[in-house]
C-alpha cells in the first residue's frame, strides 16, 4: 500500500492562486474522489502532481518520499480534454504510449491486446481512433493509463461522457488496480457517481480543501438537521429561541438546532402542544455537504 | 566544505538520472518518420515530385536532340543557287546542330511557289534586285536564314573574288574570330541561372513542407493533450529532439531523392558535361539543407508549441514562413556581391553557398567557413527553441507569444 499526498500544494497564475496550500492523502488500495466546481483547481493540482506543470511551492510526496521523476514514469494518467493520434490505430499508439514508459514493445502489444479485447474492441485494434465511437476511443485512453501495472493513477473526469453501463465496466477496471494496493484519485462533477464509488473524498473550493475525509467521516462532520413530525401544524418552531427551521410543511419540519439544550427545549414545547411522532436526526446528503462547503 | 547543489524542486525534472528514458528520442523520431511515410498525401506529393522532374528531364533531352530538317527549294537551272544550298547543307552538318537541309531542285519560279504552298518545301532561294531572296510561306527559321546567308555570302564572295584576281582566303586573311573557354568547367549563364532556381525551390519546398509537418505534428499532441502523457513518461528535450531528428531526415532523405533523379536526367542529356560540377554543388547544398533545417525544425517545432489548436498554426508559423520566401526569392534572384554576402549569412547561405560554388568562384574554405556559420546558428536556435518549446508545450488556452514562452517557468 503507497500512498500519494500532496502537502501545501500552491500554484500561482501571475497574482491569482489557482491552487492554495492544498494537502490531502490518496491512500493505496482506495478510490479517491476529486471534486470541486469548474474552476476549483482540480486539474491543476492533478497537472502538479504528475510534473507537468511546475509547483509554485508545496510538495507531492509518493509512499512518504518526495516524488520522483522516476516514480512518476510508472503513474497512470489521464490528462483532462483528452484525446489520441485521430489517423494512427488504437493497437500502435497504445504500444508507442507503454514504449515511451519503457514498457518492451513485444509485453506492451501483448497487454494492450488483453485489453483490447476485454473492452471488445480487439477486432478493431487496427482501425485508426478517429474511426471509433466517442466511448470507445475513451476506453481506448483508459487503457493507455491503466498498462504496465501503474503504481498510482491519476484520473482527470475519467467518465465524462460515459453511459452508465460504460462506468462500470470501468470502475470495475478500476478496482482490479486498487486490489493491488495502488492508489487512484480521479476528479468529477458526478456527486452521485464519486458517492457510489469512492473510499475517500476530497473537496475543493476556489483553489482550497474545504473537506477531505471518507464519506461517512464528511457526514458526521456536516451539519446534522433533524426531522419533527407532529400531529398538527408545525408552523410554530419558527419562533423557538435556538432552532433553525430549514423546511416547515404541515406537521413535519426540518430544523437545525444549536445544541442538545434547544433540543430538549424543542421537545418539551412540542410534547406541551401535542403529540410528537418522531424526532430524529437526518444525516446529510454528500450532495447537501458539497453544496454546504462549497457555497 | 560543503557543496550546494541547487536542485530547486519546483522545476520538473529535465536533467533525469538515467531512467531508461534516454533512448525515447529514437523511438519518437521513428514514429514521426512511419506516420509521414503513410500518410497518403505525403506520398503522392512526393511520387508527384519526382514525376515532374523525370518529365521536366525528359522534355529537355527530347528537346535538345530533336532534329528539324528543313527543305530549300532552288531553281535546277541556277548554279549558283544549288551551290550555295548544297553549301548550306553541309554547313549545316558541320555545326552538328539540330537543323538538317535537304535540297530540293524545281523548274522555274513558278513550281518553286507551289512547292512552298504544297508544303514540299519550307524556304526558296532565288536571286531578287542586287542580291539573294529567301522565301518562305511565313518569316523563314531564323537558323536556316543563318546557314543559307553563309553559304550564299561565301559564294558570292568566291566569284567576286575571282572576278578581282584574288581569293577569299586572301580577303579574309586576319579576320578570323575563335572563341575558347579560359575555365572549361565554368557554366552557362543559362545553366546556373537554372541550378540555381533548383536549388532555391528544394529548399524552399523542402522547408516549408517538413516545417509544417512537425509543428503539426507538435499542435497535434497538444490539443489532445497527449504530450501530458509523454511528458510524464520522457523528459520534453527527447520529444523535441526525436521529431526534429524524424523530421529532417525526411526533409534530407526527399531532398537527397529529388537529387538524384534530376542528377540522373541530367546525365543522360546534352548538359551532361556540367555532371561533375552540379554534383559537387548538390552534395554541398545536401549538407547544408541538413544543418540548416535542423534550425528550421526547431523553430517550427516552437510555432507548433505556440498554438493550442492546430487553426493557430497558420499564424504562429508565419515568422518561419516568412523567412523561408525570403530566403527562396533573394537567392535565386540575388548576383554579384550580393550573392556573396548571401552566401555566409545564416540560413540564406543554405541556397546560396551551393549556387557559388556551381558557378566556380569560390575557393574550398569558402562553404566550410559558411557551414561552420550555420551550424552556429543549428545550435543557438535549437537552444533558444528548446526552452521556448518547454514553455510554451503545457500553456494550455489561445495562442503564446515567444516573449510568454521563453519566461515560462515551465
Amino acid at each position: 500500500m503507497t500512498t500519494l499526498e500532496v502537502h501545501d500544494l500552491t500554484r500561482t497564475f501571475g497574482d491569482r492562486r489557482a491552487v492554495d496550500a492544498v494537502s490531502f492523502q490518496a491512500p493505496g488500495g482506495m478510490l479517491t474522489g476529486f471534486v470541486g466546481s469548474n474552476g476549483a483547481g482540480k486539474t491543476t493540482t492533478m497537472r502538479m502532481m504528475m510534473g507537468v506543470l511546475s509547483i509554485t511551492s508545496g510538495e507531492v510526496r509518493f509512499g512518504g518520499a518526495p516524488v520522483t521523476r522516476a516514480d512518476r514514469r510508472t503513474f497512470g494518467y489521464m490528462p483532462e480534454e483528452r484525446g489520441l493520434y485521430p489517423k494512427q490505430p488504437a493497437i500502435d499508439q497504445l504500444v508507442y504510449l507503454a514504449r515511451l514508459r519503457g514498457i518492451p514493445a513485444a509485453a506492451a502489444r501483448t497487454e494492450a491486446m488483453e485489453h483490447l479485447d476485454r473492452l471488445g474492441l480487439a477486432e478493431r485494434a487496427k482501425d485508426h481512433v478517429e474511426k471509433l465511437s466517442l466511448g470507445n476511443q475513451q476506453r481506448v485512453q483508459i487503457t493507455a493509463a491503466l498498462m504496465g501495472r501503474p503504481r498510482a493513477l491519476i484520473l482527470d473526469e475519467p467518465f465524462s461522457g460515459l453511459d452508465p453501463a460504460a462506468v462500470d465496466g470501468m470502475v470495475d477496471l478500476l478496482r482490479e488496480h486498487t486490489a493491488r494496493g495502488v492508489p487512484v484519485l480521479f476528479s468529477s462533477h458526478q456527486l452521485d457517481l464519486v458517492e457510489r464509488l469512492c473510499e475517500r473524498l476530497v473537496i475543493l473550493r476556489t483553489g482550497e480543501v474545504v473537506a477531505d475525509g471518507t464519506p461517512a467521516e464528511l457526514q458526521e462532520a456536516g451539519t446534522v438537521r433533524h426531522r419533527l413530525v407532529l400531529d398538527s401544524d408545525a408552523g410554530w418552531v419558527r419562533g423557538v429561541p435556538g432552532v433553525h427551521a430549514v423546511d416547515v410543511d404541515g406537521p413535519t419540519a426540518l430544523v437545525e438546532l444549536a445544541d442538545d439544550a434547544t433540543t430538549q427545549r424543542l421537545l418539551a414545547t412540542a410534547l406541551e402542544r401535542g403529540q410528537v411522532r418522531e424526532l430524529s436526526p437526518v444525516r446529510p446528503s454528500l450532495a447537501q455537504i458539497y453544496r454546504e462547503v462549497t457555497a | 566544505m560543503t557543496t550546494v547543489r541547487q536542485n530547486s524542486s519546483n522545476a520538473p525534472a529535465q536533467e533525469p538520472p538515467d531512467d531508461g528514458s534516454r533512448g525515447a528520442w529514437l523511438l519518437v523520431a521513428q514514429r514521426e518518420i512511419v506516420t509521414r511515410v503513410m500518410n497518403k498525401a505525403f506520398v503522392i506529393g512526393l511520387l508527384v515530385s519526382l514525376a515532374v522532374i523525370a518529365l521536366l528531364a525528359a522534355f529537355f533531352t527530347w528537346q535538345s536532340t530533336r532534329v528539324d530538317t528543313y527543305t530549300v527549294a532552288v531553281a535546277g537551272s541556277d548554279a549558283t543557287a544549288v551551290a550555295s544550298a548544297t553549301a548550306a547543307a553541309e554547313l549545316a552538318d558541320a555545326e552538328g546542330g539540330s537543323t538538317e537541309l535537304e535540297l530540293l531542285e524545281v523548274a522555274d519560279d513558278d513550281a518553286a511557289r507551289a512547292a512552298l504552298s504544297a508544303g514540299d518545301a519550307d524556304v526558296w532561294l532565288h536571286p531578287g534586285g542586287d542580291g539573294w531572296v529567301l522565301a518562305g510561306e511565313g518569316q523563314p527559321d531564323s537558323t536556316v536564314s543563318r546557314l543559307v546567308g553563309t553559304a550564299v555570302e561565301q559564294e558570292v564572295l568566291a566569284a567576286n573574288a575571282e572576278a578581282a584576281g584574288t581569293t577569299p582566303a586572301e580577303l579574309s586573311e586576319g579576320a578570323a574570330l575563335t572563341t575558347e573557354a579560359l575555365d572549361p568547367d565554368a557554366m552557362g549563364e543559362d545553366t546556373l541561372f537554372f541550378a540555381s532556381f533548383a536549388l532555391s525551390f528544394l529548399f524552399f519546398a523542402g522547408a516549408i513542407g517538413s516545417g509544417m509537418m512537425i509543428a503539426s505534428s507538435v499542435v497535434e499532441e497538444k490539443q489532445s493533450r497527449l504530450v501530458e502523457i509523454i511528458a510524464t513518461a520522457v523528459p520534453l528535450r527527447q520529444l523535441l529532439a526525436g521529431k526534429i531528428v524524424g523530421s529532417s531526415v525526411i526533409a534530407a532523405g526527399q531532398n537527397l531523392l529529388f537529387a538524384a533523379v534530376g542528377l540522373a536526367a541530367v546525365a543522360v542529356s546534352p548538359i551532361a558535361i556540367a555532371l561533375p560540377a552540379l554534383s559537387t554543388s548538390l552534395i554541398w547544398f545536401v549538407v547544408f539543407f541538413t544543418v540548416g533545417f535542423l534550425a528550421l525544425a526547431a523553430l517550427y517545432a516552437v510555432a507548433g508549441a505556440l498554438a493550442s489548436r492546430s487553426e493557430d498554426l497558420q499564424y504562429t508559423s508565419t515568422p518561419m514562413t516568412m523567412l523561408v520566401m525570403g530566403v527562396y526569392f533573394l537567392t535565386f534572384t540575388a548576383s554579384g556581391s550580393f550573392l556573396t554576402v548571401l552566401s555566409y549569412v545564416p540560413v540564406a547561405n543554405v541556397v546560396a553557398m551551393p549556387a557559388r560554388v556551381l558557378s566556380g568562384d569560390t575557393s574550398w574554405w569558402e562553404p566550410v567557413v559558411s557551414l561552420l556559420i550555420l551550424a552556429a546558428f543549428a545550435v543557438l536556435a535549437l537552444l533558444v527553441s528548446e526552452r521556448a518549446f518547454r514553455g510554451a508545450l503545457m500553456q494550455t488556452g489561445g495562442r503564446i507569444s515567444w516573449k510568454q514562452a521563453l519566461r515560462a517557468e515551465a
